[in-house]
């Protein structure tokens, strides 16, 4: 089994098994019953579903944010499940990103300070060479001594997502992260997104109600009461919209 | 994390204001107690080199060196005379005083007579007017005294030592000197001699207190020889010191007084750091509770937890630093004000010198330091734990459980129980000490259990009190949402009001009952006795003089007793009219009764005895100022003669009159009854100087407790005005849902008013309960207890603390009121 899980795989996160509940007795919900899943590297991959099938859950423990009841989560060879508080900490900021439906900034920092934050906080040197590529792909160049409250709403998503980016993390995380947005700037991002997993090869996952949002993505998973019943390679939004209406059934 | 720190201080600076002025208050009050005590030092020093100014070298007699077998050596003129024919040494003062009776005319004083040598340089003395003695016959005399005396040069005086009258000699007055600023001496008038005149007058008690020598060229030289040539004479005691050295020993000896009240000071100094201690834990649980979102982010992306904590402390150690810098320029410079007063309003003041050492410094800064940090390390601790999932949660502002820590109400209790217990003990027994360590427990202990006893009442008391407006019912909703955040605001306030409020009761019934004893010690105001039988004459005008309460007219008649044991005694006895004797005494055990004979000899343990051949009760009293009583019933059947003898008036003072209207009063009197000063004595200027000095110690701890108090307040404001940034939104919502402006405004204002007033009302009770119980430890066992609650200054207290919380409310609720619905509702 360890000799299996510290091997690098083709996939960029894997979990086995994965079970989580919230509340006791009466109130018990199950928000995921023992869920399987592999997401390859260099895909951007979109999970959908609807309110309460356990997407947010399982994006959660994914990313190390919340401790599943059972199973096991592998990302870049390491078991999630095994690791403290502190390993963990530097696990996310190491080898996970994030982009969140409401920006998440740090309204004191500028733009730059905030890009550079997961960096400043491991007490390491960025790579000037990438840390411009990665502003000029997301055209940020100008903005970046603004305040978070100076930007727009799309700049300080494209902020965030630089933010996720500069590390090159094994994984983006995305939760909803046009759910703020209006659908041109949201189409923006997304596109970015898709960019940064075409032209530099990351791994992004993403969840999301909006089909319109998940078309953007190589593969959508879809999700039904805490368990995976499905999936779309290249979808669009017509594929996307006609299995969530599968699934209400 | 340091950027993260700086970043967040510079936004929200605004926040920290009340948390700098609070520090910054604690912490001058530290610096200032430090300062006050080096600059007593410094001035003592000042003053004392007054008396060395121009010497090298000080000779002395250190008793710690006598040997047992032998007595301490003597210095004498012979001795200054010796070390004078020394080749290393240019001159030689002996510095030696003695008391002298002086008479100018009319009036007769006690005075100092110094020696003044050829050298009178070395005597620290400065001439003003004149010149020095030269003959026998010729005196100086100081300045100041002297026109207080009304002398001037070439005036004539006469003086004669202290224990022999009629050695008195006419001298003249040839020189006025500057008076020194020597505190050990500058209460009498100097006078100085001729060293040789002096020696003949003083006789046998012409010892010198030291010896002041210049020395010839080299100070070590001289000071080796000075002290070989003690050696050789055998005198072992006698240590020669330079100037400097001479100083600083002078100082020690006399500080010691000043640094128990810098111990004192320093005990309020605590106190008022406590209290910014709790300001400021509640600031940062607050500001911390307000960035919940953004710490949990910095978690999400990788911060860790000792970083977070980290980042708190750091801004916690920025404001220390500041707040410690601004505070110690403040001491420094309110310290520098007051002596520049005190010199200016004070003349005999003029050598107070401002001091300030290393340590006045750097221990009010590391302390300010320190325990902002250590007052934030809770609400680190507590950010710390904070969840990286929190930042994705939709923003939480519901109601907030604190639950008290079961180990806290355990400890809580423990301490309250057995600090009550000691307390209790300490009381009925009056064992002060053991009352003052129960005192100790318990408050500590009350203040761990506050938070079950505060939220609940604050609740209570909101619910009494607002009725049923929406505004009301939502501020004393509000009070308690944060139960924890209101409790240590409460608690802040809390201390300081208790400790004032039980200063107040206490020291106000430790004052009734002083009064009481002192009454007893001192049971007559004034008396004026006269040599002639006319007072039955003069007590009617006396009774009409402003001041005068009551008088009553008595005479002094020779009483031979004998008493049982077989010893007898004629003196004069004061024979009363009981009735009006009784009107002018505060104590009516010492109105004798018919066929009694109040007595003074405490010594006879008979209780009876005869006069003239006839029994009577012997009653014996302690108290001062009373004379053998008897009435006048009881004088005519033992057939005292009643054709001669001396009289006087007994007299009772208004008692609100302050010490100086009374001296004034005394003056009038002596016209009036047509007799000098000294024939009028009494316990009034006693009783009036103990009860001033309790006032004056009362309003002195009081005022240094308002600075507790005050920086409490402060925090009062600080949490409501962060409270209100916290509700902005849900602020917003109750807007657009039409609550007006002014709803608003008395919503935030009620709040305050609700935690500030159910803290001082809690502070009051409890301060009156530990006030009633230290002066009982303290006092029951002094006399009988007079227990008095001073109402009014109680109320003064709640009336403060509720207009301070009103006043607290306004900017914050004029910020919340100004925010337009959308815009708040707008706001993450």
């Amino acid at each position: 089994m360890t000799t299996e899980t510290q091997q690098v795989t083709d996939y960029a996160v894997q979990a086995r098994g994965l079970s989580k509940s919230y509340g006791r007795d009466s109130t018990r919900v199950e928000a995921l019953r023992g869920v399987d899943v592999a997401f390859a590297r260099s895909r951007f991959t979109a999970i959908m579903g609807p309110s309460g099938s356990g997407k947010s859950t399982l994006m959660h423990c994914l990313a190390g944010l919340d401790n599943a009841d059972s199973g096991e989560i592998i990302i870049g060879g390491k078991n999630l499940t095994e690791l403290n508080d502190d390993q963990l900490t530097t696990m996310r900021r190491e080898q996970i990103g994030f982009v969140f439906q409401s920006f998440n900034l740090v309204p004191t920092l500028n733009a730059r300070d905030n890009i550079l934050l997961p960096l400043s906080l491991a007490g390491k040197k960025h790579d000037r060479e990438w840390f411009n590529v990665v502003i000029d792909s997301l055209g940020l160049r100008d903005r970046l001594t603004h305040k978070p409250h100076e930007l727009s709403g799309g700049q300080q998503q494209r902020v965030a997502v630089a933010r996720a980016l500069l590390t090159r993390p094994e994984v983006v995380f995305g939760d909803e992260p046009t759910g703020n947005l209006d659908s041109r700037t949201g189409a923006e991002v997304l596109s970015l997104m898709r960019t940064s997993t075409r032209e530099m090869g990351q791994t992004i996952i993403m969840v999301t109600h909006d089909p319109a949002a998940a078309s953007y993505a190589d593969t959508v998973l879809l999700m039904k009461d805490g368990n995976l019943v499905g999936s779309l390679e290249d979808p669009t939004v017509a594929s996307v919209t006609e299995a969530l209406a599968s699934l209400a059934e | 994390m340091l950027q993260v720190a700086i970043a967040n201080i510079k936004t929200y600076a605004r926040r920290y204001i009340a948390v700098l002025l609070a520090v910054a208050i604690g912490t001058a009050f530290l610096g200032a107690t430090l300062a006050v005590d080096s600059s007593t030092r410094a001035t003592l020093k000042n003053s004392l080199g007054d008396s060395y100014k121009n010497a090298d070298l000080v000779a002395s007699v250190d008793w710690e060196l006598t040997p047992n077998d032998r007595d301490t050596s003597m210095l004498s003129m012979d001795t200054v005379r010796e070390i004078r024919d020394l080749p290393e040494v240019s001159g030689v003062y002996g510095d030696g005083v003695m008391g002298a009776a002086l008479r100018t005319g009319d009036n007769g004083y006690t005075v100092m007579l110094q020696p003044i040598s050829a050298e009178n340089k070395l005597s620290g003395m400065s001439m003003l007017e004149g010149r020095a003695p030269l003959g026998a016959d010729e005196v100086v005399i100081d300045q100041e005294h002297a026109e207080q005396m009304g002398l001037s040069v070439a005036d004539t005086v006469a003086l004669s030592s202290m224990e022999d009258n009629a050695k008195m000699r006419e001298l003249k007055v040839v020189g006025i000197v500057e008076t020194t600023t020597d505190p050990m001496s500058s209460s009498f008038a100097q006078l100085a001699m001729q060293e040789d005149a002096w020696e003949r007058f003083a006789g046998e008690n012409a010892q010198l207190n030291r010896l002041v020598i210049d020395a010839e060229k080299d100070v070590a030289q001289t000071q080796a020889a000075v002290a070989e040539y003690f050696h050789g004479k055998d005198l072992v005691d006698v240590v020669v010191n330079t100037a400097d050295e001479q100083v600083l020993d002078d100082v020690a000896s006399m500080t010691g007084g000043t640094d128990q009240l810098t111990i004192i000071l320093l005990v309020f100094a605590l106190v008022a750091l406590i209290v910014t201690g709790l300001v400021v834990m509640n600031t940062f649980s607050v500001v911390i509770a307000q960035r919940t979102r953004e710490l949990a982010l910095l978690r999400t992306l990788g911060a860790k937890r000792a970083q977070i904590r980290s980042s708190v402390l750091i801004e916690a150690l920025l404001i220390g630093v500041i707040a410690s810098v601004v505070g110690v320029a403040l001491a420094v410079a309110l310290m520098a004000g007051l002596i520049q007063l005190l010199r200016n309003l004070v003349p005999e003041m003029s050598y107070a010198t401002l001091a300030v050492d290393a340590r006045g410094i750097i221990i009010p800064l590391a302390v300010g330091i320190v325990m902002t940090v250590l007052a934030a390390w809770l609400p680190a601790r507590r950010a710390m734990s904070l969840a990286p999932l929190a930042a994705l949660r939709p923003f939480d502002a519901a109601s907030v459980k604190n639950r008290a820590g079961l180990v806290r109400i355990i400890f809580g209790s423990l301490l309250t129980l057995a600090g009550a217990a000691l307390l209790a003990y300490g009381a009925l027994n009056s064992e002060l000490l053991i009352a003052f360590a129960g005192g100790l427990l318990s408050f500590p202990g009350i203040l761990m259990l506050a938070s079950l006893f505060v939220p609940a009442t604050v609740f209570g008391i909101g619910k009494l009190m607002t009725g049923r407006s929406v505004a009301g019912r939502l501020a004393s909703l509000n009070a308690v949402r944060n139960p924890g955040r209101t409790t240590a605001t409460a608690t802040a306030l809390l201390i300081g009001v208790t400790l004032v409020s039980m200063i107040m009761v206490g020291g106000q019934s430790a004052k009734a009952t002083l009064n009481g004893s002192i009454s007893g010690e001192y049971p007559i105001d004034l008396t004026v006795a006269q040599d002639t039988l006319t007072s039955d004459s003069v007590a009617p005008k006396l009774a009409e003089l402003e001041g005068v309460e009551s008088v009553s007219a008595y005479t002094m008649r020779t009483v031979a007793t004998e008493f049982p044991d077989g010893s007898s005694s004629e003196e004069y006895a004061m024979v009363v009219d009981p009735e009006s004797y009784a009107s002018v005494v505060h104590d009516e055990q010492i109105v004798p009764r018919d066929g009694e004979l109040l007595s003074t000899w405490w010594q006879i343990e008979a209780d009876h005895a005869t006069v003239n051949g006839q029994p009577v009760k012997l009653r014996t009293t302690s108290a001062s100022f009373v004379s053998n009583t008897l009435t006048e019933n009881t004088a005519a059947k033992l057939g005292i003669s009643d054709k001669e003898g001396k009289s006087g008036v007994a007299i009772k003072v208004d008692p609100s009159l302050s010490n100086g209207a009374v001296t004034e009063l005394v003056e009038s009197i002596a016209d009036v009854a047509g007799v000098e000063n000294s024939m009028i004595s009494g316990g009034v200027t006693e009783k009036a100087m103990f009860s001033q000095i309790i006032d004056v110690l009362l309003m002195i701890v009081s005022g240094l407790l308002a600075v507790a108090v005050l920086i409490a307040l402060i925090g009062v404001a600080n949490t409501l005005s962060l409270s209100v940034l916290e509700r902005t939104r849900e602020n917003a919502l109750l807007r657009a849902l039409g609550l007006k402006k002014k709803q608003l405004r008395s919503m935030l204002a009620t709040e305050a008013v609700l935690i500030g007033g159910v803290a001082a009302l809690l502070g009051l009770i409890l301060g009156a309960v530990y006030g009633l119980l230290g002066a009982h430890s303290a006092l029951s066992s002094v006399g009988s207890m007079s227990y008095e609650i001073p109402w009014l200054q109680l109320a003064a207290v709640l009336l403060v603390s509720l207009l301070a919380a009103l006043l607290a409310s306004i900017t914050p609720g004029r910020r919340a009121a100004k925010l337009s619905p959308v815009e708040g509702l707008a706001t993450e």
